[in-house]
């Protein structure tokens, strides 16, 4: 039957087959994303099971990861923030360092990193669990009592990694920063207040920033969740958690550095 | 019983799609009224498990229909269907609890996801039918830690929550939990009284020998399709 086909028809349909091939997990994350959104406004949604769902998980990735970004954002701290405020005072460049300090850890560091704590603590966990659910056929068993799998763990997984990504991303920046300060100031680089040195860091943050710096946080939390279950749910019997964790990771690495460098380009 | 003149289930000339359900693509025909029972022996417990899917709307079809309570499976809208689903109590084989929450969660979610009715009651509810079954309480253990006989009681309890209107029990009772079998009766019995259609799927049909209450029919599910049973008393 292809053979009838004329040639430019015959290109068109290799064409069309190898795009749809190579853009199918990015059209799959599209639509669950409008998915999520759109039974996210739906009070129907927001069930009993729904609700538990979403505490778990917010529970499990803001509450769980809370110790995982504490460490980092000290060990951030003191690795660069401190060095920063050292280097650029020795330097002579102290007047910069709250605008260096603004642009490289609050916009462009705090949300890969979080992103990171996030995608190994909770992302990998929620593949994992999706993975075995699919591959066990036990989804079958949710449908089968009228309870949509989407409903009761996608949905409210997205959204409660979104809620986490945002707080640990706030938590994130002020610790790194306070560290970085408390080690500065114990080895009497600078003198200034602890809030003198925060203000200035707010102040030489620019009025886009706050618009670009939580939508980082969210989107990246937001689509990095759904990136992840996406690839548990879509796992098939030939798949194993050997194919599937390397493959999510692959993807959540790829949904965070996307996200941060689309907006850190476009927004903030 | 009820006076409802409605087949609670009623499968005509369905013929499912072989790739996406696995069952031999023929039409099946059934007709299930209120408080009716239909025993189907079916050796494989895959292919009973595949036709529970296909009364439950969840195979696609080549052509024919699937009504549950006088609604087309495939003409319903995707919130009414899961709604349609959650007045179907099921006890299933393949796949059938979630690891990922506790035996009394398994058992719970469907009620605590469907009704408005309070948690406690539910629960109230569930502890109730354990006990009838006889386990001591509502299970909490993840039900993989579960004895196998502890698990079909409690796929028994998970079935009969919240007086379904349907019933699809796939091998709900076997030789080895046969000590079960009165419990399970006469849920049985009060499910039918109630007006719920029913639904038994078994490997073993020398389990419903002593089964003969009205309203019952026997069938057998091979590769040719649903055949009528000789019932042997």
């Amino acid at each position: 039957m292809k053979d009838e086909l004329p040639f430019y028809r015959r290109f068109l349909l290799r064409l069309g087959a190898l795009t749809r091939r190579q853009l199918r997990f990015t059209l799959m994350l599209v639509g669950a994303s409008w998915g999520v959104l759109r039974e996210a406004c739906r009070p129907t949604s927001w069930r009993r099971t729904v609700i538990f769902e979403f505490k778990s998980t917010l529970r499990q990735a803001a509450g769980g990861g809370l110790f995982s970004t504490l460490f980092t954002a000290a060990l951030t701290g003191f690795g660069i923030v401190a060095q920063a405020i050292y280097w650029l005072g020795i330097a002579g460049m102290a007047d910069t360092t709250d605008s260096l300090l603004a642009t490289v850890l609050v916009r462009e560091i705090a949300p890969v990193l979080v992103g990171i704590i996030l995608l190994g603590r909770s992302a990998m966990l929620s593949l994992t669990q999706l993975g075995q659910l699919t591959i066990g056929g036990e989804l079958r068993a949710l449908q089968a009592q009228g309870v949509d799998p989407f409903l009761v763990l996608v949905m409210p997984r997205a959204l409660a990694m979104m809620l986490s990504s945002f707080t640990l991303g706030v938590v994130f920046s002020a610790i790194s920063l306070s560290v970085g300060y408390g080690v500065c100031r114990f080895s009497s680089v600078i003198t200034m207040p602890l809030w003198t040195f925060l203000y200035d860091i707010v102040g030489a943050m620019k009025p886009i920033d706050y618009l670009g710096i939580p939508l980082k946080l969210i989107i990246s939390g937001f689509l990095l969740s759904l990136a992840t279950q996406l690839t548990g749910l879509d796992a098939t019997r030939s798949d194993s958690l050997a194919t599937l964790l390397p493959r999510g990771f692959a993807r959540g690495i790829m949904v965070i550095m996307v996200v941060n460098v689309v907006l850190g380009v476009t927004v903030a | 019983m009820t006076d409802d003149l409605s087949a609670v289930l009623e499968l005509r000339e369905a013929q499912p799609v072989f790739e996406e359900s696995g069952l031999t693509s023929i039409p099946y025909s059934l007709r299930l009224m209120p408080g009716d029972c239909l025993l189907i022996a079916c050796r494989d417990s895959l292919r009973a498990s595949r036709f529970a899917d296909l009364c439950s709307g969840l195979v696609p079809l080549i052509s024919g229909q699937v009504l549950c309570q006088g609604l087309d499976w495939h003409g319903l809208a995707e919130t009414r269907a899961w709604a349609l689903r959650g007045r179907i109590g099921r006890v299933m084989q393949q796949g059938a609890w979630i690891d990922l929450f506790g035996t009394d969660q398994n058992i719970l979610i469907q009620q605590l996801h469907h009704t408005r009715t309070k948690t406690e009651a539910i629960v109230a509810e569930a502890i109730a039918l354990s006990r009838r079954f006889g386990l001591p309480g509502l299970p909490t253990l993840n039900p993989a830690r579960l004895t196998a006989a502890d698990r079909a009681k409690a796929a028994c309890v998970r079935a009969f929550m919240g007086e379904p209107r349907l019933l699809l029990l796939e091998d709900p009772v076997d030789l080895e939990t046969a000590d079960m079998m009165t419990a399970f009766l006469a849920e049985l019995t009060a499910a039918r009284e109630r007006g719920c259609g029913v639904i038994w799927f078994s490997r073993e049909p020398d389990l419903w020998r002593g089964y003969n209450a009205a309203g019952t029919q026997r069938l057998r599910l091979l590769d040719e399709g649903l055949m009528p049973m000789k019932q042997v008393m």
